[in-house]
């Protein structure tokens, strides 16, 4: 707290004399240093990470803080055997599970955006429900029914909570989003002689590209944050994905920082560059909104 | 942290069509028989996947949650049983006490998110705006996961940082097992991911700050309101009505705090990091005792659904004051 009340100050301190009208250009110098120390204390423990990626035990032991040549690359290839089949299931789970959410949400999103029937604030209403109530509140009784079902150890078992929990956020977010598009587009397809079918594809689809994006960056994270549901209904190494993946390959490892740091970051980098090229999105996705929104 | 990333996200809209709830009326088309029957067809897989997945579990769980529960052969009703078992559960109680800890820290660790949002809208150059965003919040592309394994990693009592640096330093006695020992195992998991920037409070703060009307900052420079001043009696102010939000986020988020713990200290030692979601799954899976588990699990999802509901009423109230107040 000590180092939250300098800070304080110091962006006081510079702060000030702007608003006497000096000192226009904007060194800021104190606003700075501060956002810097908070960024450099953020982003250390991934620096020492990627530092102690490419090191061995023997380097590891003898300058722990530093960079230590040569550098260690092959760490990056031992780790990769054993992280990869983590990676490709995480990425077949989250394909398979953005397809369907996309689907199913898509359909419902504009159907309950764009047309009045009985039962339609019924469904809405019950779909808004389930939004209160976490995920984790659930765990128990669907692992029951997956073990009844005869599920556990399939890709079957892994893609289905991912999916209830997407179809409900991504119905809200596509109705909310076609909502928005103004009725005039649709009353011109219309008269054009539009069929729903046309109006969806031609339409709705194209338009609301971005919130079909959000929806399905959401997805990839979830599949890739996601703890419990995969520890629980997989017992095969080889079905894991990567957050459990990583915790049976840490116990493997543990012994040697090198590899164990590079499996690491490798298990990061997917996530990592796609949060790079599309941080509008994934932000958007986070505060619930539309990209630009904000 | 990962638990922040989902369906809290879009909360907002939903307390705020909850409360409302009122759908804006469109002009009514005449459908035709069919066109009726393809709009029902459009919501089948929808209302399928939810009824099965979602409601089917939730209800079944309730219902199993008044027997002794044997999912492989016969169950025995028992009516209240397991909640009285649970009641006179300390562990259980234990872990509440925990979560109780949790949440206020993590209301506390706002401070941090905060000023970071503070110190980033001051910054008057563009770039340095985006740059130093974009940093504070690139943490949050590290799966949870990465994150908890680099914690555990850092306390590790030979080789860990916080160990190493105090030898560094020479304060030898004061390095320990950050995660091994009851009186520190708690605080350790809690400053996983310090100093707790790259998250949704602080893109809420940094949002809502950014929305101040520059008006008003403009009054209150010609006034002559310092940066501190400005903060308690603007920037504070202005914010309250997202600290609703925020206030519920924490609870949930807290509510289903479970796998940082689960990493790091499997809910020792000696219980002192167990957390409610932990000693379900261990009741469920170690001890095999489903239909207590389904008590437990049932009691969460009550205390969340009261929770929300508190929540969104609550939200109606203010907003009925504020709808025919000023404005």
């Amino acid at each position: 707290m000590t180092t939250s009340t300098a800070t304080l100050t110091s962006a006081k301190k510079s702060a000030a004399p702007a608003s006497v009208g000096r000192d226009r250009s904007g060194r800021q110098i104190g606003v700075k240093s501060a956002l810097i120390a908070l960024i450099a204390v953020s982003l250390l423990p991934y620096l020492l990470m990627i530092v102690t990626s490419v090191k061995t035990n023997e380097q590891f032991a003898q300058s722990f803080w530093s960079i230590d040549f040569p550098l260690h690359f092959e760490n990056y290839g031992r780790a990769w055997e054993q992280v990869a089949p983590y990676l490709w299931n995480t990425i077949l789970v989250a394909g398979v599970s953005i397809v369907v959410v996309l689907i199913v949400s898509s359909l419902a999103g504009f159907v309950l955006a764009r047309y009045r029937f009985r039962g339609r604030n019924l469904i809405y209403g019950l779909i808004l429900l389930l939004m209160m109530i976490p995920g984790i509140a659930n765990l128990i009784p669907l692992f029951v029914m997956m073990r009844d079902l005869g599920l556990l150890n399939t890709y079957i078992v892994l893609v289905i909570p991912y999916v209830a929990g997407g179809v409900v956020l991504g119905t809200i977010l596509v109705r909310n989003f076609v909502e928005g598009i103004p009725q005039a587009i649709f009353d011109a397809a219309r008269v054009d002689g539009a069929s729903d079918a046309r109006m969806y594809f031609s339409i709705m689809l194209p338009l609301s590209l971005p919130v079909l994006g959000t929806i399905a960056l959401m997805t990839v994270t979830t599949v890739w944050n996601d703890f419990f549901w995969p520890l629980l209904v997989l017992s095969d190494d080889s079905l894991r994905t990567v957050s459990v993946g990583l915790q049976f390959f840490q116990g493997q490892n543990a012994t040697e920082v090198g590899p164990l740091m590079a499996g690491y970051f490798i298990a990061s980098l997917p996530l990592v560059i796609l949060f790079g090229f599309l941080s509008k999105y994934f932000l958007a996705g986070v505060q619930g909104g539309m990209p630009g929104s904000h | 942290m990962s638990t922040m990333l989902m369906p809290e996200a879009a909360r907002e809209d939903v307390i705020d069509e909850i409360a409302e709830h009122d759908t804006p009326l469109r002009p009514v088309r005449k459908k035709s028989r069919r066109g009726r029957l393809v709009i029902y067809l459009a919501l089948v897989p929808l209302v399928l996947i939810v009824g099965v997945f979602a409601y089917y579990p939730a209800l079944a769980g309730m219902f199993w949650s008044f027997f002794d529960w044997n999912p492989a052969s016969e169950s025995i009703f028992i009516g209240f049983q397991n909640y009285i078992t649970m009641f006179a559960d300390e562990i259980w109680w234990r872990s509440f006490r925990n979560l109780g800890i949790i949440f206020a820290f993590s209301i506390v660790a706002w401070v941090l998110p905060l000023l970071a949002a503070e110190l980033l809208i001051t910054l008057r150059s563009e770039r340095w705006q985006f740059v130093t965003r974009t940093l504070l919040i690139l943490p949050m592309a590290f799966p949870g996961v990465v994150t908890a394994l680099i914690w555990g990693f850092l306390y590790e009592p030979n080789q860990g940082v916080f160990n190493r640096f105090l030898e560094a330093v020479g304060l030898e006695n004061l390095t320990r097992n950050w995660t091994g020992m009851p009186d520190s195992a708690l605080m350790a998991l809690l400053f996983v991911g310090f100093p707790f920037i790259a998250g949704l409070p602080f893109l809420i703060f940094y949002s809502s700050l950014q929305n101040i009307p520059r008006e008003i900052l403009e009054a209150a420079q010609l006034d002559g309101v310092g940066r501190v001043q400005r903060f308690w009696r603007i920037d504070l102010p202005l914010m309250a009505s997202q600290v609703r939000l925020l206030v519920f986020l924490a609870v949930v988020g807290a509510l289903q705090y479970g796998f940082v713990a689960y990493v790091l200290t499997a809910g020792g030692p000696d219980n002192a990091t167990m957390v409610p979601v932990l000693r379900m799954i261990n009741v469920a899976f170690s001890g095999g005792d489903w239909g207590y588990a389904a008590a437990l699990s049932t009691t969460l999802f009550l205390i969340t659904l009261a929770l929300s509901a508190v929540v969104v009423f609550s939200g109606r109230r203010e907003r009925a004051v504020t709808d025919g107040g000023a404005m």
